[in-house]
């Protein structure tokens, strides 16, 4: 009992001393960590090349009780600064935009994809997850989730019924899981398929350029009038039927079906589509509209294979939704041991995925649409590929410190639509590069 | 329509995985799924970052449980 | 010539070597059932509380100071923990052992015959042997809540003769 206790001590010593790091390993009870609490610390660095970087950090608890009931506990704080891309195209010209709060601007370069650099945001989010046995062979699990950033609230609960049959060769699982979400966007929700008006809530007017509106025109009046309301929101509710079975000694697989409902404000408040002329040239920025639900299915496989001492974990996804978006996805991991404990694991990716029904790079000024559009290359057509390296090894008498680093490459592609003019000249579909690196340390 | 034929070959292959009581392993069999590497959720906290990346730069999310495998104890 | 001979020799080496490791194993694997007869035997007319663990069970890791302890309480009146092993890797038993020392007995069993013999329906598990040879009552799995009722029928079968 006395070694447990100064093992406990050392972890506190160590969670002092490294601010950053605590750890715990999840759900699995260990043959050497019962009854004692387990942690994980994790710091993430996601960096996109000229765009978005984020760090993420996830201080996660864990402790297994004497009746095999589990508790887990996890803090995560991510903050994301950078450009993203607002959905407007590169044109042979400088281009100005308003900030979504309607203070300020900012210009793109001759030929360059439009970013807008105004995310600078904290979120901090927590979640806590109580499993334990309800019955012999049935198990039960309930959690809460808690979210919240500037502008973004999310608060959600879920729930998860276990039964094993075969020997608990087999499992059957059933899962919901129901989240309600508040968008707060600075500048107020953007009234869809309105105009993005240029102008500047700090200039006064000494301008004579005609479309610029500026303060003493009554800027804030006319900024107000593309607004619907200071917030809105979103609700999502999720089913998750599961099926677990042991093929043998070195082998099981697992299969997952899952149904979400999505309902609420869908679009993002901070995108906009370029209207242009037959000539490519943009005559003018609409904010995207999109609809207020949206239904995904998804049906996904895992395998993972023991040989002697490598383990192959293969996954595959196949998403299908009622916007038109269907999405494969294979993942696989491969862990190769190597001397004391340590290991290497490579890791591969792959992602394509189909446009949604909407989604255009643009719109052609006779062509207006009536409905809804959008430019976010993230329902657009694209391929996604992620190859990565994690290296683990054990110190300090059997606790893990891995590091992960991995190279993630999107490519969106052409969905069919026709370049007018000069639009043929500039990069519409833009590679994006980024850099994933994460060190764990697990006590 | 083919979406509904993948849907039902899945759940057939489901089935017919459910009803074959060959497959699987003696209680006292479970040697390698007992390792936390052979966990089909192995690295929780990688997963968590990870979804968080895809889900905000593509259009699918989630899809993935947890239940099963393990010891099989208690 | 000679090349071909020394191939012959090398063959043969092997083969008896092959031979002797399959009836190795096969004199294990009788060894163990052999093992659990004999430890049986010696505690004839006791209560036996036979307990089947692994090192990758997690429950056996609680199970380990209460089966030390009812193997103090109880020995007095005529009551044994007699424990199968079902490590593949009898190595990872031994370590598990130097962190969970066992003051009862343990018989290997890595290839599982007695548990198969016995039907072992989940890990871990154990059975109540009375004083007459014949068992009494069984359990899958270890749980620290119904200690006390594991207790009980100990003490009830202690006190039938």
């Amino acid at each position: 009992m006395t070694d447990k206790k100064e093992k406990i001590n050392i972890k506190a010593a160590l969670t002092l001393a490294t601010t950053a790091l605590l750890g715990c390993t999840v759900s699995q009870v260990q043959a050497q960590e019962v009854d004692e609490w387990a942690f994980d610390a994790a710091l993430l660095y996601y960096s996109e090349v000229d765009r978005v970087s984020a760090a993420e950090t996830i201080f996660n608890a864990n402790k297994t009780f004497a009746n095999d009931e589990v508790l887990n506990l996890k803090l995560t704080i991510d903050t994301l600064t950078g450009a993203s891309a607002n959905g407007a195209v590169a044109q042979p010209s400088i281009q100005t935009f308003t900030r979504p709060s309607g203070n300020g601007q900012y210009q793109t370069p001759v030929g360059d994809t439009p970013l807008d650099d105004t995310f600078k945001d904290t979120r901090v989010q927590f979640n806590a997850q109580w499993t334990q046995p309800l019955a012999p062979n049935y198990t039960g699990s309930i959690g809460a989730h808690f979210s919240k950033e500037f502008d973004y609230l999310s608060l959600g609960l879920n729930g998860n019924l276990a039964f094993d049959f075969n020997n608990k060769n087999s499992t059957f699982s059933l899962g919901f899981s129901y989240f309600q979400d508040t968008l707060t966007p600075k500048g107020g929700i953007p009234n869809p398929l309105t105009s993005m008006l240029i102008g500047d809530s700090a200039r006064s007017g000494d301008d004579d350029d005609d479309d610029f509106i500026n303060i003493d025109d009554g800027w804030d009046d006319s900024f107000a009038l593309t607004r619907l309301g200071k917030d809105d929101t979103k609700s999502t509710a999720d089913i998750l039927l599961g099926f677990t079975q042991v093929i043998n000694r070195q082998m099981i697989m697992q299969f997952n079906y899952s149904y979400s409902v999505v309902d609420g404000y869908l679009n993002d408040p901070f995108k906009i589509v370029s209207v242009v002329d037959a000539g490519g040239i943009t005559q003018g920025n609409i904010y995207e509209s999109r609809p207020d639900t949206r239904i995904k299915q998804s049906a996904y496989m895992q395998s993972m294979y023991h040989f002697d001492s490598t383990i192959l974990d293969v996954s595959y996804r196949y998403m299908w939704d009622d916007w038109n978006i269907n999405s494969h996805t294979i993942d696989s991991r491969f862990r190769i041991p190597l001397s004391e404990g340590s290991y290497i694991q490579p890791h591969f990716r792959y992602y394509q995925q189909s446009a949604a029904d909407f989604y255009q790079p643009f719109i052609m000024d006779n062509d207006m649409p009536s409905e809804f559009v959008s430019a976010d290359y993230r329902i657009g057509e694209m391929t996604a590929l992620t190859i990565g390296l994690k290296y683990g090894m054990l110190i300090n008498d059997g606790n893990e410190l891995s590091f992960r680093l991995e190279y993630y490459r999107q490519t969106p592609t052409d969905a069919g639509f026709t370049e007018p003019g000069v639009l043929q000249d500039v990069e519409l579909y833009p590679t994006i590069d980024a850099i994933i690196g994460q060190v764990t340390y697990s006590f | 329509m083919s979406q509904k034929i993948k849907l039902v070959c899945t759940f057939s292959m489901l089935v017919s995985i459910a009803g074959c009581s060959s497959l699987g392993v003696e209680p006292w069999e479970r040697d390698l799924l007992a390792k936390k590497e052979m966990s089909l959720s192995s690295s929780p906290v990688d997963s968590a970052l990870d979804d968080h990346i895809y889900f905000s730069k593509e259009a699918s999310s989630g899809g993935k449980s947890f239940g099963g495998g393990g010891c099989g104890c208690n | 010539m000679q090349h071909s001979i020394k191939k012959i020799l090398l063959l043969t080496v092997l083969f008896s070597l092959f031979v002797s490791s399959v009836s190795f194993a096969n004199t294990t694997s009788v060894n163990s059932q052999k093992a659990l007869e004999k430890a049986l035997e010696q505690h004839q007319g006791q209560v036996v509380y036979l307990d089947f663990w692994a090192s990758w069970c997690g429950p056996c890791v609680k199970s380990f100071p209460w089966m030390n302890a009812i193997h103090k309480k109880y020995e007095q009146q005529g009551f044994a923990v007699i424990s199968v092993n079902l490590d593949a890797n009898k190595k990872l038993a031994e370590k598990f052992l130097v962190k969970n020392p066992a003051s009862f007995a343990v018989i290997y069993d890595p290839k599982g015959k007695i548990a198969k013999h016995f039907a072992i329906q989940g890990m871990p598990s154990s059975m109540l042997i009375g004083r007459d040879g014949e068992i009494k009552s069984r359990h899958t799995g270890f749980f620290t809540k119904k200690i006390p009722e594991y207790e009980k029928e100990i003490e009830k079968l202690l006190s039938e003769k």
